[in-house]
């Protein structure tokens, strides 16, 4: 009797032994072993190992969210999206505006822009790319309410198909911003034809664009290879193969650089570029993004913020070089602006500079009437941004030294987004936000009067008709010296303070050249071998 | 037996039910979803129509009225972050946390066995102490901090395995260690005990008395019946695994249901939240079943009611 069960226990253990054994030979043969060996172990990132192949990988935080280009509003999603589609119009390094899909274009009227389309140019699948892919993409996401990326395109009222390769987008109003809205996240183009006949779950599972690079395969999660297409209407692609991994945990991504896994790494933490920088084959890489972080005081009446010598104090008490320094390893920029170089409208001489003055700030505070200091809520957020909750606790200091005692108030996002949105914050906090537009409209729609109700409370009626001037504005020269005129204003009266621009860090190995971008894109063809 | 097989069924039902009203209370109670999806340009219309258009602005019973509903079809609504129907996405991870919970169970045997008899054989020897100190450190290494170390060390040191990432052998080897030294840790205390119990039984003792070798007592007649208590507690610590990987899945980016749960509560993706613990729940409730069944079968002290 004992025996037998003994037996049976022994078997189980046999049994589980052979699940095992089936599971991992399993694996073996549904996945591709070979290639993600190549690419997992690290003997064929970049240089290609035996096979020859050139193969690029770049590791990032999160993987993509989705192939609904007009669904996400995600900025390291659009920068894997667009090795894959084309938009009419593309940025350069530079911001500038350069042909894509469409060869030229013109400004019909007000409201009416004409853009010639680029001939000969194939979807992956083969379809030609027409004039209809492009009334097809453009007015799905003007009309499309549910969609994500809707509210940046409903500007858009029709797109008017002239001929096959000739079309005409009208706009509800004017929109001198046309140009960058449809050279950002959401404007890539869709094949109609395939989308219409196969339906939109397919496209999702595999989807087709115009660009240097197909798709392969997608594990969620884990990676998203494409290969490169060879009937890919510009340059040839300069590599055979692209892999994006995804690796949440910062100590992983690097180890993963370290080891020669992963060609890029991106979102290195500042506390380990110097690692990566002595460590034999890498380096790093930084840049500056469209990122600022700010603080929004509170004008509200009865708050001590509405005095606008308490908020020149607190202005005057934040030593912004030293927050980059120590904080983010020289990863920033102090600015007094959110309209940064590179974006329409920047005002030059409200960038790269600080006001740290902290004898000025307590002579301040005493002229306002509180020689012995004041007390203000400050709320922050904790695991949202770069380094967010020392960089609030380190403001919370330089605050106290001059007299002012910030009673800090750290949030997980998901809390401080509610209370956010519920406009329930005390006298100060602390947020970042990017400009995905490029241009100075997106920096101040906050600022209005009407949007700044409950927030900060703003309100400048001089500011608001510059803004609302300029948001028509077809004459391009006077529109960008009315947004300088706003930023002088908002920089003197300080509804937001702004601190610094925040810079992105990658960990690059020596094998090849990388250069980040303003807008954060990763376009492989401008990576290279050395 | 098929009556308290029946039984058992049966009884899942209102354990389900429970799960699926505390899942949906949760994660409504945790967080706004609309506010982490829409653009910082949005305008409160445009979070109006997203509202609507999600039928969050329904009273809270109608929502989980809807939930039931669509769950007892099979559909536990569309992922806000895929865009696709979220149980085909749990379930797509399902092969990859089984893998691993697999291993680290193998890992955990491979250590325990030996360790567990040879603490119990050489009771209070030095080997024993020192066993049960290393068993100690085993349960009180967090999955994360042992994770990070392994791959240093292996990875990243001695470059003889790959950091991260699924697809091949070599990459769940430090995933499967990472798990299994906290359960081998439990299971050699458990086998010790239960060898311990064993060597004092009357049989035993008769074995040894008629003069049998040492090893033929422990290794044929004590170590098959100390067995029965390991091999149930390795079909429940199974069940934990297949739940409770989420730390170490981010760790070494191995795409299971872990990372997946991660990532979907930090995106406040509630239906692949609600799907992916629905999963886990019931997957938790069949393994201890067949624990329970796997338990009486080999005890037949065990009565079936």
């Amino acid at each position: 009797m004992k025996k037998r069960l003994a037996g049976m226990g022994l078997a189980a253990v046999l049994a589980l032994s052979a699940a095992l054994v089936g599971c991992s030979s399993q694996s073996s043969t549904t996945t591709p072993a070979p290639k993600q060996q190549e690419a997992a172990s690290g003997t064929a990132p970049a240089s290609g190992g035996n096979s020859g192949e050139k193969v690029l990988t770049i590791a990032s935080g999160n993987d993509i969210v989705s192939f609904d280009i007009h669904d996400h509003n995600n900025t390291s999603t659009e920068a894997v999206h667009v090795n894959m589609f084309n938009y009419l119009v593309k940025k350069d390094r530079n911001q500038k505006v350069q042909p894509d899909l469409a060869t030229s274009w013109e400004i019909v009227n007000d409201k009416t822009w004409r853009f010639k389309l680029r001939e000969g140019v194939t979807f992956h699948n083969g379809d030609p790319f027409t004039a209809d892919d492009v009334k097809f993409t453009l007015e799905r996401v003007a009309k499309d309410q549910k969609l994500l990326e809707y509210g940046n395109y409903k500007q858009i009222q029709e797109v008017k198909v002239v001929d096959p390769h000739t079309i005409e987008i009208v706009t509800n109003e004017s929109e001198p911003v046309l140009l960058n809205r449809l050279s950002r996240l959401g404007s890539g183009m869709l094949p109609s034809k395939y989308i219409k006949e196969k339906g939109w779950d397919e496209f999702l599972k595999n989807p087709v664009g115009t660009g240097p690079y197909k798709f392969e395969k997608w594990e969620r999660d884990d990676r998203l290879i494409m290969v490169k297409n060879d009937q890919y209407f510009g340059d040839k692609p300069k590599w055979d193969k692209l892999v994006f991994r995804a690796i949440p945990e910062d100590a992983t991504r690097v180890a993963e650089l370290l080891t020669g896994g992963v060609d890029i790494a991106v979102n290195i933490p500042p506390s380990d570029l110097e690692r990566i920088d002595s460590n034999e084959g890498t380096h790093t890489a930084t840049g500056p993004t469209q990122r600022v972080m700010q603080l929004t005081l509170r004008m509200t009446p009865g708050t001590v913020t509405e005095n606008p010598k308490v908020r020149e104090a607190i202005d005057l008490a934040i030593d912004e070089k030293a927050i980059v320094d120590s904080i983010l390893a020289g990863g920033g920029t102090p600015t007094r602006t959110r309209v940064t170089p590179g974006n329409f409208g920047a005002e030059p001489s409200l960038y790269n500079t600080s006001l740290y003055d902290p004898e000025r700030a307590k002579q301040l505070l005493a002229e306002a009437g509180y020689p012995n200091g004041i007390d203000i809520n400050f709320s922050a957020t904790s695991g949202r941004y770069l380094k967010d909750k020392e960089t609030a606790e380190l403001i919370q200091a330089m605050l106290a030294e001059v007299g002012i005692r910030a009673k800090l108030d750290l949030m997980e996002w998901s809390k401080f987004n509610e209370t956010y949105k519920a406009k329930k914050f005390g006298e100060m906090f602390m947020i970042s936000y990017a400009n995905s537009m490029f241009d100075g409209s997106l920096a101040f729609d906050r600022l209005t009067t009407e949007r700044a109700k409950g927030e900060s409370d703003y309100s400048n009626p001089e500011v608001d008709k510059l803004l609302k001037e300029a948001e028509k504005n077809m004459n391009l020269e006077e529109r960008a010296k009315q947004y300088q005129q706003v930023q002088k204003i908002v920089a003197e009266e300080r509804p937001h303070i702004y601190m610094y621009q925040m810079n992105a860090n990658y960990g690059v190995s020596d094998k090849i050249n990388f250069e980040p971008r303003l807008d954060e894109m990763l376009f492989a063809d401008e990576i290279t071998l050395k | 037996m098929r009556q308290y097989l029946l039984k058992s069924l049966l009884q899942i039902i209102p354990v389900l039910f429970l799960i699926s009203i505390i899942v949906f209370v949760l994660v409504y109670c945790t967080g706004d979803p609309v506010s982490l999806m829409l653009a910082d340009t949005a305008t409160d219309e445009d979070r109006a129509i997203l509202i609507a258009a999600l039928g969050l602005d329904q009273p809270l019973y109608v929502q989980y009225f809807t939930f039931i509903g669509h769950m007892l079809q099979g559909d536990f609504g569309t992922s806000f972050r895929y865009d696709m129907p979220a149980l085909p996405i749990v379930l797509e991870r399902l092969p990859a946390t089984f893998e691993l919970a697999i291993a680290s169970m193998l890992v955990a045997t491979v250590i325990s066995i030996p360790l567990g008899i040879l603490s119990a054989t050489k009771r209070n020897s030095f080997l024993d102490i020192f066993f049960s100190g290393c068993s100690v450190l085993g349960k009180a290494m967090p999955h994360f901090w042992l994770g990070i170390m392994l791959i240093l060390l292996f990875a990243v040191e001695m470059k003889a395995l790959p950091v991260s990432g699924r697809g091949s052998f070599e990459n769940l080897v430090l995933p499967a260690f990472t798990l299994g030294t906290g359960i081998a840790a439990e299971m050699t205390r458990l086998i010790r005990s239960s060898m311990l119990e064993i060597l004092n039984q009357d049989y035993i003792r008769t074995a040894r008395s008629k003069g049998l070798l040492e090893s033929i007592v422990v290794y044929k007649h004590a170590l098959r019946n100390s067995m029965i208590p390991v091999v149930t507690i390795m079909a429940l610590q199974t069940s934990t695994l297949i739940g409770g990987t989420l730390i170490t899945e981010t760790i070494f980016s191995w795409p299971g249901m872990g990372q997946l749960i991660i990532q979907a509560v930090n995106a406040r993706d509630m239906a692949i939240v609600q799907a992916a613990v629905f999963v886990v729940a019931f997957l938790v409730i069949i393994s201890n079943l067949i624990a329970d069944i796997l338990y009486r079968v080999l005890d037949p002290r065990i009565k079936y009611n």
